[in-house]
């Protein structure tokens, strides 16, 4: 079902040959089933590459109405786990509201930190038993990172975006059912250097639609964390 | 309460540690056994002039390092760090402390960050000893550069570090700055002028000595020792690019006043300054590369004698590939010491090479087979042994490592 509730497109009934009206209607009423998503609202397709043409995958996507406002998401309860020295997954997005706990699955101690300013918190010290969640009341970027392991690092996309998602295997990410109107996409990846005016695209939906946006990046990516060093090399 | 005693404050300590709230402790214990076969003379370790751990003398079964590490949490931003080895050297005692601190580790602000160190700890000097204990994840024997840090250097004061976390703030890199005052190093360059640069493993102690007792013709120093009253410094500074390339360089100086003189021991104050800089960098496909670079002068000024002076400068490269759990690193090192003022003797021109093979086979048990080739030229020799300036020492080790531990 669509976002806005269309109604279904009227059907024009013609004046002669009834058998063959029948038939059409029947025919007609299948497509317009089959259609029937499409029709009510558009489908938003968008797609990352590199500058060298691949594609990118998990790319933060993020779709803002440009006119009126959206209907927020509901709020969800992530997790992010600390696994051998590392956040894992090392990048959440999730809607405002939302609340993410922080599980340790070392048996060290860690000491979980953001000075970002959509959401600055500290965990204390801690291993075994999870710190009670911590709520992301704010849209925005939060870096996190342990105060004793410099090398762990993660970011919390908090989004109070009508549409968001990450791209696929294949750099895109799809979203049906846009209700038709003006609409600004923006992407995020942790590695990516580019501008932010490249970063952003508008575009509109219309009815029965299909839009396509696509995102080339101009710069090279930063270098991958590295993952052949054991996480433990770095006491000093 | 008047604390008059350290031992009284320790007792205070553990007292209000288990009166008080439990914090959390972290522990390391490890041994690694070593099957020695080398060539070469004795070793400076054992009195002689050899620049190698291990002489002829010591091939078989040796111990390489019985080690016991403490963290323990004081707190949310406070930790005490111990470090305790024993060598199977010719050590004062039989187990002692290599390091021996509290850290102070405020959360970052703004993309700040500020480290307070105070106690017995390595200066930021070593590029390839970055693992517990002052380990080196590539070889088994330090650079010349960093034997020489493990043998003489250790401050024993107060250390404060500042942080630009740039990539938190979406850069590329990031920038600290380090400052210590610090004194008992005042020994600190006596090595260099008698036995020149080593390539080993072995670390001095804070309560320790250098060499055997009593053998001639240096005996042992006591490096960890205050003789003027004057307080050293060092500032040092680095630059990261992500987590691929660490720049670093350090100026040290221990201001000693080289006329002192320990009138019990007999040692004199070694007025030692230096600076270091290097680079590491480390790619996706497992390979290390590091060059670092150490040169300064060292002197003392005995009443009768006048001043003696030594210009002192190592250098190494370093490239290392990790494959899965195999790493294979090779090293090259090159030293020498040169007198440069009258009457001063004991120079040294050597260069080394290194081949390591490590295997890990889980997170308690590592295998490290090791060669090293080293040449060195020491006029000492001939002087108080009587023999040739020139020697090539090989010492080839096979290393087993089993560590168990909270982590």
């Amino acid at each position: 079902m669509t976002r806005d509730g269309s109604p279904w497109r009227p059907f024009v009934r013609p004046a002669a040959h009834q058998g063959a009206y029948r038939c059409l209607q029947l025919i007609a009423g299948l497509v317009a089933l089959l259609a029937a998503p499409a029709a009510l609202a558009g489908a938003l397709v968008v797609n990352v590459h590199m500058a060298d043409g691949r594609a990118l995958p998990g790319v933060v996507v993020t779709v803002q109405p440009l006119e009126g406002s959206a209907k927020p998401n509901p709020p969800i309860e992530a997790v992010m786990d600390q696994i051998d020295l590392a956040f894992s997954p090392d990048l959440l997005v999730i809607p405002v509201g939302s609340t993410v706990t922080f599980p340790n699955s070392d048996t060290t101690s860690h000491q979980v930190y953001s000075f970002s300013p959509a959401h600055p918190f500290q965990l204390p010290l801690y291993r075994g038993k999870p710190r009670a969640p911590e709520r992301f009341d704010r849209a925005g970027l939060v870096t996190l990172g342990c105060n004793i392991h410099d090398n762990m690092l993660a970011y919390i996309v908090v989004t109070d975006a009508a549409y968001f998602g990450r791209t696929s295997a294949s750099g895109a990410w799809s979203q049906s059912g846009v209700a038709r109107g003006k609409y600004r996409v923006t992407i995020w990846y942790p590695r990516v250097r580019d501008a932010a005016a490249n970063l952003q695209r508008d575009v509109t939906i219309g009815d029965v639609e299909r839009a396509e946006v696509s995102i080339k990046l101009e710069k090279t990516l930063r270098p991958a964390p590295l993952e052949k060093r054991p996480h433990s090399w770095d006491a000093y | 309460m008047h604390i008059r005693r350290p031992s009284t404050a320790i007792f205070w300590l553990l007292g209000a540690l288990a009166c008080g709230r439990v914090w959390a402790t972290d522990w390391e214990v490890s041994l690694d056994t070593r099957l020695v076969s080398a060539d070469g003379e004795k070793s400076y370790l054992d009195g002689g002039m050899g620049i190698l751990r291990y002489g002829s003398d010591r091939s078989g079964v040796q111990l390489g390092r019985a080690r016991v590490a403490i963290s323990q949490d004081l707190g949310q931003i406070l930790v005490l760090k111990l470090d305790a080895s024993a060598w199977g050297e010719h050590d004062k005692n039989p187990v002692d402390l290599t390091e021996a601190y509290f850290e102070l580790r405020p959360y970052p602000r703004s993309g700040w960050r500020v480290r307070l160190k105070g106690g017995a700890f390595y200066a930021p000097i070593s590029l390839e000893n970055r693992t517990e204990g002052w380990e080196s994840p590539y070889t088994l024997s330090s650079s010349a550069l960093d034997s020489w840090v493990a043998e003489e250097l250790r401050t024993i004061g107060l250390e404060a570090k500042v942080d630009w976390m740039g990539t938190r703030l979406g850069h590329d890199f990031d920038v600290g700055l380090a400052a210590a005052v610090f004194g008992w190093n005042e020994p600190a360059g006596v090595e260099l002028a008698t036995s020149g640069f080593n390539i080993t493993d072995w670390q001095s102690s804070l309560f320790g000595r250098v060499g055997p007792y009593g053998a001639a013709p240096f005996g042992a120093v006591r490096e960890y020792q205050q003789i003027d009253s004057h307080a050293g410094y060092y500032v040092g500074a680095n630059l990261k690019y992500l987590d691929r390339l660490t720049v670093q360089a350090l100026h040290y100086d221990n201001r000693a006043d080289p006329t002192a003189e320990n009138e019990i021991t007999g040692v004199y104050a070694w007025k030692t300054k230096f600076d270091t800089a290097g680079l590491r960098f480390e790619d996706d496909s497992g390979w290390t590369a590091i060059v670092q670079w150490l040169g300064g002068e060292t002197s003392v000024w005995p009443d009768d004698v006048g001043l003696l002076k030594w210009d002192f400068s190592t250098r190494y490269a370093l490239l290392s590939k990790r494959l899965g759990r195999n790493t294979l690193s090779a090293r090259y090192d090159n030293f020498d010491v040169t007198p440069s003022a009258p009457g001063s003797s004991g120079d040294q021109s050597g260069h080394a090479w290194t081949l390591a093979y490590r295997f890990e086979l889980d997170k308690h048990w590592r295998l490290t087979l090791e060669w090293v080739n080293a040449r060195s030229t020491q006029s000492n020799r001939a002087i108080f042994f009587g023999e040739a300036p020139f020697a090539t020492q090989n010492q080839l080790q096979l290393a087993i490592r089993y560590a168990i531990g909270s982590r």
